[in-house]
């Protein structure tokens, strides 16, 4: 799939899905969706606290603070989910920043 | 002799040119500097110093330094010595290093943070000037706001621990620097723990603000409007723009000011706010709100604290 149609996301845990179009953040289709377990805050990568862990499928990502998701967090499929793109179905599991 | 006012922050941004149109269409500030570094440097229409905000691209967001302007060159020497004999180690600024602005201090707060003091930085006068002026200039874009007022650190606090850098910082501001506690919260069993601190060097009721949290950072810079109508029509205009809002129009407690937050591109938070509350003369009595009336103190009309605001910050 390319990016462009819309996936599916599932939150690890819970099991609830939500679908994400391709050029959406996870975090604000979570948020029109009524899901509300990844907390919202800036929407624009710097304070960390909608941060997920991707545990399947392919994703792309924005520029988010190294002081949240380091290079070696976003090896591990760390990240933000305000600059979090889907490309495939996903599922991700909350992952609160250390800081 | 002593701090005249807030002078600038200087704001780490993940994406520079995002984060400048956030400044120049939403807020309405105009582009005055770009550095061979790539900073970039604006003012608010009312503001007659080069700049008030400096914005510089990093690899996290939040505060790089808030500086506050003296009153004189040699105040600038006193200061140093009174920083200095508090253990506090003092780092000089040539003329220049900062762009436009003379010798200068830099230090660490005790609840982190860097702080700035300068006197003097290059003068480019308002956009109505100071000869007959009009009252306000045409043409200015988005919420228009007129200066920067104040900036709000968060400061680590936790007392179990014994760590209390609200009180800290508010001490060392009060005896080092000469700013006046106006209001505080007061927390704990026996309100004995000093939850936040409004501070001025002038008659408004803040010129910084500090509140405690798990870990230190930097939680708004607030732009100044004059009224109500002012800071609803900002509202309009941060819905237009499709910018993150925290929380829509509503009245502080704690300096009776009028406000809206949001967010700019890489998640520092600002805010609009109204209205002057009333004078922070060095005589008015200090303002303390308990910990259980923390709703109302920041947020009157709900009476309820947001989470985001005091758990998203940069």
């Amino acid at each position: 799939m390319s990016g462009r149609g819309s996936h599916v996301v599932t939150l690890a845990g819970t099991g609830a899905t939500f679908a994400c179009p391709g050029d959406q953040v996870v975090l604000k289709a979570a948020l029109a969706a009524g899901q509300r377990a990844i907390p919202s805050g800036c929407h624009g990568g710097g304070c960390g606290v909608c941060r997920v862990r991707v545990l399947a499928g392919p994703y792309r990502v924005g520029r988010m603070s190294r002081a949240h998701v380091t290079e070696a967090d976003e090896a591990a499929g760390f990240t933000l989910a305000c600059k979090t793109f889907p490309e495939g179905a996903l599922v991700v599991g909350l992952a609160p920043s250390r800081t | 002799m002593g701090v005249a006012r807030i002078g600038h922050v200087r704001l780490r941004v993940l994406d520079l040119e995002p984060a400048v149109h956030h400044y120049e269409t939403v807020l309405g500030m105009t582009v005055t500097h770009r550095d061979e570094g790539g900073d970039v440097y604006l003012k608010a229409w009312d503001e007659w110093d080069k700049y008030s905000v400096i914005l510089t691209e990093a690899d996290r967001a939040g505060l790089d330094h808030v500086a506050y302007k003296v009153a004189a060159d040699a105040d600038l020497d006193e200061f140093r010595g009174r920083i200095t004999s508090r253990g506090v180690d003092v780092t000089d600024l040539a003329a220049g290093a900062l762009h436009g602005v003379g010798r200068a201090l830099r230090f660490t707060l005790p609840a982190g943070q860097d702080m700035v003091l300068f006197a003097d930085k290059e003068f480019v006068g308002t956009d109505v000037g100071f000869l007959n002026p009009e009252p306000w200039p045409e043409g200015v874009r988005g919420c228009a706001v007129k200066w920067l007022d104040h900036c709000l650190l968060m400061c680590e606090l936790n007392p179990e621990a014994g760590v209390n850098t609200v009180d800290a910082t508010s001490q060392f501001l009060q005896d080092a620097l000469d700013f006046r506690l106006v209001e505080q919260v007061m927390a704990g069993p026996d309100h004995s723990v000093r939850a936040a601190a409004f501070l001025t060097v002038t008659s408004t009721p803040h010129d910084i603000a500090l509140v405690g949290g798990p870990t230190s950072g930097f939680h708004h810079a607030g732009f100044f409007l004059e009224s109500w109508e002012d800071v609803l029509r900002a509202a309009d205009v941060l819905a237009r723009h499709k910018v993150k809002v925290d929380v829509t129009p509503q009245r502080h407690g704690i300096t009776r000011g009028y406000t809206t937050y949001f967010f700019d591109p890489s998640g520092n938070r600002n805010e609009t706010f109204g209205g002057t509350g009333y004078y922070a003369t060095p005589d008015r009595p200090v303002t303390t709100w308990t910990e259980d009336q923390l709703g109302p103190a920041i947020f009157y009309h709900t009476g309820e604290v947001l989470p985001s605001f005091v758990s998203v910050y940069t």
